[in-house]
Parts: C-alpha cells; sequence; structure tokens
C-alpha cells in the first residue's frame, strides 16, 4: 500500500475510533448494574435467611450499614479449616468498628454432626449458619469452597475470593479498604 | 458448552488456563525466534525472568502498598493468595525486568518485540478464556439473541467477543509476511489488540468510566492504536530511507 494511502487509511481508523468512544459513552455513570442480585464484585449481594447454630435466624439485608463478610465453609474442606482461625483473630480485632462475620456452613452437604464439635474445637465466637437446603449455595452460584464476599455497608459486594485459606493481610486489607 | 466449560475452570482453577497459554505461547514464540534473529535460548530466557518479575514485584508492590497489614503477619507475604497481588505494579515489573534483561544482553529491541509477539498473541487468549471461566470482564444487559445468561441477567457475551478478536489478532499475526520491517509484527499486534478493545469495550457491563461517562479502557486504547500505528508508520518510512 502507498505510505499516502496508509496515512490516510490510520487517520479515518483513529476518527472513527474517536466517534465510538463518543457514541458508547455511558451517560448514566454507573456501567455494572449495582442494583441487580448476583454473587459478583459490584453487585448488590443476594439477600439470604438461615438459621444458626443456636436456633436464630439472620437475614442478610437486616445487616445493611454494617461490613459483612460471609465465607461459605464446609468441616470436610481442608483449606476452610485452615482459614477459621484467621478470621476468628480479624473479626475480634474489626467487630467494634462494625465488622459482621457471617459463616455459611454448607450443611447440605457437610455432616451435620462435625459442625459443633469443630466450631468449638476452633473457639469460633461469630454466627454459624447452616444452608440445609442448598438454596443459599445456588443463590451465590457456589462452584469452589471456600468462597468469601466482603460486602459494603451499601449491600454491594466489594470483592470475592474464592478458594483458601485466606492470609491474614489479604483479610486485613479488604476490611479495612471497606471500613474505610 | 460454555456452562461445562465454566464449570471445569471455575475459579482458581481457570488459572490454569493462563499457565497454559504461557506454555504454548513460549513454544510457538521459539519455533520463529530465529526468523527475527534471536536464538532460543535468549527468548525463554528474558520471558522467564519477565514473568519472575511479574510475580515477584506483583507480590512485594502490593505488600509495600500494604505495609501495615504485612507488618501484622509478615508470614502473609508468601500466601499462596492470588489476591494479595497487584497487577499494574506486576506488569511494571516485567516490563522493567525484560527492558533490562534485554540490555544487558544486547538484544536488539525491535527484532526481540517480534519474536515474542506470538507469546503476547496466545496470552491474550488465554485472558479471555480465564474471563470466561470466572464471568469476569462480563457485559451488559441486552437483547440480542446471541447474549448469555450471567449474574441474573441476559448479557452481551463479552468474553466470547474477546476470545474471537484474540483468535484473529493470532490469525492474523501469525500468517503475517515475513518481509516486514523490524519491529511491524509487534506493532501491528498492538494495533489490533487496541482495536478490538476499543470496539468491545463499548459492550462491556464494568467498565471503569472516567467524568462524562467515558470508559476509561477505550481512551488507553485509542492511544495505545494511535502510537502502534504511528510508530510503525515511523518504521516502514525509516526503512525506505535506509
Amino acid at each position: 500500500m502507498q505510505p499516502i494511502k496508509r496515512k490516510i487509511l490510520y487517520s479515518i481508523v483513529l476518527i472513527i475510533g474517536f466517534a465510538w468512544i463518543l457514541v458508547s459513552a455511558d451517560k448514566s455513570g454507573v456501567s455494572t448494574s449495582g442494583k441487580i442480585p448476583a454473587p459478583q464484585q459490584g453487585f448488590l449481594a443476594p439477600d439470604f435467611e438461615l438459621k444458626t447454630l443456636t436456633g436464630e435466624t439472620i437475614k442478610l439485608s437486616d445487616l445493611r450499614g454494617q461490613v459483612v463478610l460471609v465465607n461459605l465453609w464446609a468441616t470436610w474442606c481442608p483449606p476452610c479449616r485452615a482459614e477459621m482461625k484467621t478470621i476468628e483473630k480479624i473479626y475480634n480485632e474489626y467487630k467494634d468498628q462494625g465488622l459482621v462475620v457471617l459463616a455459611v456452613n454448607m450443611t447440605y452437604q457437610d455432616d451435620p454432626f462435625a459442625i459443633v464439635p469443630f466450631v468449638k474445637e476452633q473457639g469460633l465466637t461469630f454466627p454459624i449458619l447452616l444452608d440445609e437446603t442448598g438454596g443459599m449455595a445456588g443463590a451465590y452460584q457456589l462452584r469452589s469452597l471456600p468462597s468469601s464476599y466482603f460486602i459494603g455497608r451499601d449491600g454491594i459486594i466489594n470483592e470475592v475470593v474464592i478458594g483458601g485459606p485466606m492470609a491474614e493481610a489479604l483479610l486485613r486489607t479488604r476490611i479495612e479498604d471497606i471500613l474505610e | 458448552m460454555i456452562d461445562a466449560f465454566r464449570s471445569l475452570f471455575a475459579p482458581p482453577r481457570h488459572l490454569i488456563l493462563l499457565v497454559a497459554a504461557i506454555w504454548v505461547g513460549l513454544a510457538l514464540a521459539e519455533k520463529r525466534a530465529e526468523r527475527h534473529g534471536v536464538s532460543k535460548d535468549a527468548l525463554n530466557n528474558i520471558a522467564y525472568y519477565s514473568i519472575l518479575g511479574y510475580i515477584i514485584g506483583g507480590r512485594l508492590l502490593y505488600a509495600l502498598a500494604n505495609l501495615s497489614a504485612f507488618s501484622q503477619s509478615p508470614l502473609s507475604l508468601f500466601s499462596l493468595n492470588f489476591d494479595l497481588f497487584d497487577p499494574a505494579s506486576a506488569l511494571v515489573t516485567a516490563l522493567i525486568v525484560g527492558f533490562v534483561y534485554g540490555k544487558q544482553q544486547k538484544l536488539p529491541l525491535w527484532q526481540t518485540l517480534d519474536a515474542l509477539t506470538p507469546l503476547f498473541a496466545t496470552l491474550a487468549i488465554g485472558l479471555s478464556l480465564t474471563h470466561l471461566a470466572a464471568g469476569t470482564a462480563f457485559g451488559s444487559p441486552t437483547n440480542v439473541a446471541w447474549g448469555m445468561d450471567l449474574w441474573n441477567a441476559t448479557r452481551h457475551p463479552t468474553q466470547v467477543y474477546e476470545l474471537l478478536a484474540s483468535l484473529l489478532t493470532f490469525s492474523l499475526i501469525w500468517f503475517q509476511k515475513s518481509d516486514s520491517p523490524r519491529g511491524v509484527l509487534f506493532l501491528n499486534f498492538l494495533a489490533l489488540t487496541a482495536g478490538s478493545r476499543l470496539f468491545l469495550e463499548a459492550f462491556r457491563g464494568d467498565s471503569m468510566l472516567t467524568y462524562g461517562g467515558f470508559r476509561l479502557a477505550q481512551i488507553i486504547a485509542w492511544i495505545t492504536l494511535a502510537i502502534a500505528l504511528f510508530a510503525s508508520e515511523s518504521i516502514r518510512q525509516r526503512g525506505k530511507v535506509n
């Protein structure tokens, strides 16, 4: 191709590209559909209502205004077991600043008799919720354990961490970011 | 089929795709390295050192930015969590390491970039596959017939668009005539990648927006495209003068 023709072609490409930027600007100012509940960063955390080990009922949407860490776990999952003590440590450090930890046990695929001994052995003080039907796991499209969701005061998921065990620094940086 | 793929490579297994892309990309780049006047050993070394720089730089600079958290648990520095990582710092470190190694070994810049282009193009394919597996880089809600159900809405399958664009870019790069001036292969890859990002970003549902609702990635892609086209033309002109 002749250099002059190539220069014209390049100029046309850049002009069309510039026009495309103008045309495809998102005038709403919010490109992520924050109001749709979905288990992904930038979306509203799907609501759930579950019973705890002590028989209370906890609904996620009732905790709006607080920073919530939702951790999906099972007793048979080694990385889930490994990260519990770290979560407990961080919970004790930040609970006075408004951190709530909801550890949701995947009871429908766990041994129900193994849960209480494990919680006692680890000395866990945050609420342990029981997903007996798999409804919560379905809403959160669970594919790997552990899965953790860091939810801001507005109910929007700030960060999703799939897999574990989560390092102490990871928990600290994420929680401090949201608490700010 | 997409559901089965997403299930098989659900996070954190999606990273296998990226590792496989690096492996395949290096093998392909190695195959053609000597055509660009770069030895296979030099190509492998620059790639390995840059990858090492990426991994170490990404973790160390993340730790430096969050010093108070890491000072309370220094062992977290060695954690296997991929989330304790700063990708932007990692990329800058990899570029610096690659550049310094190339300078030390007196590797010619443009020929080395040309030789590495199949690796970059394969990495782009791998990256789009990881997006597809993890459901990240998702599209905006749509009514088009080929929309994909993701995150509780029917969305533009932007990960599939991205995959097709990266496959097309790879084909164009792989089958490009070998008589192009030095550096043009790499710059063509850069222009094609920037051009496709500029076009496809419009269908994304997770764009970072700047003032006026403009998508930041599009602005960066447009600047990259302009630089790649300008540099490519400049190399062709210089080649003619010489």
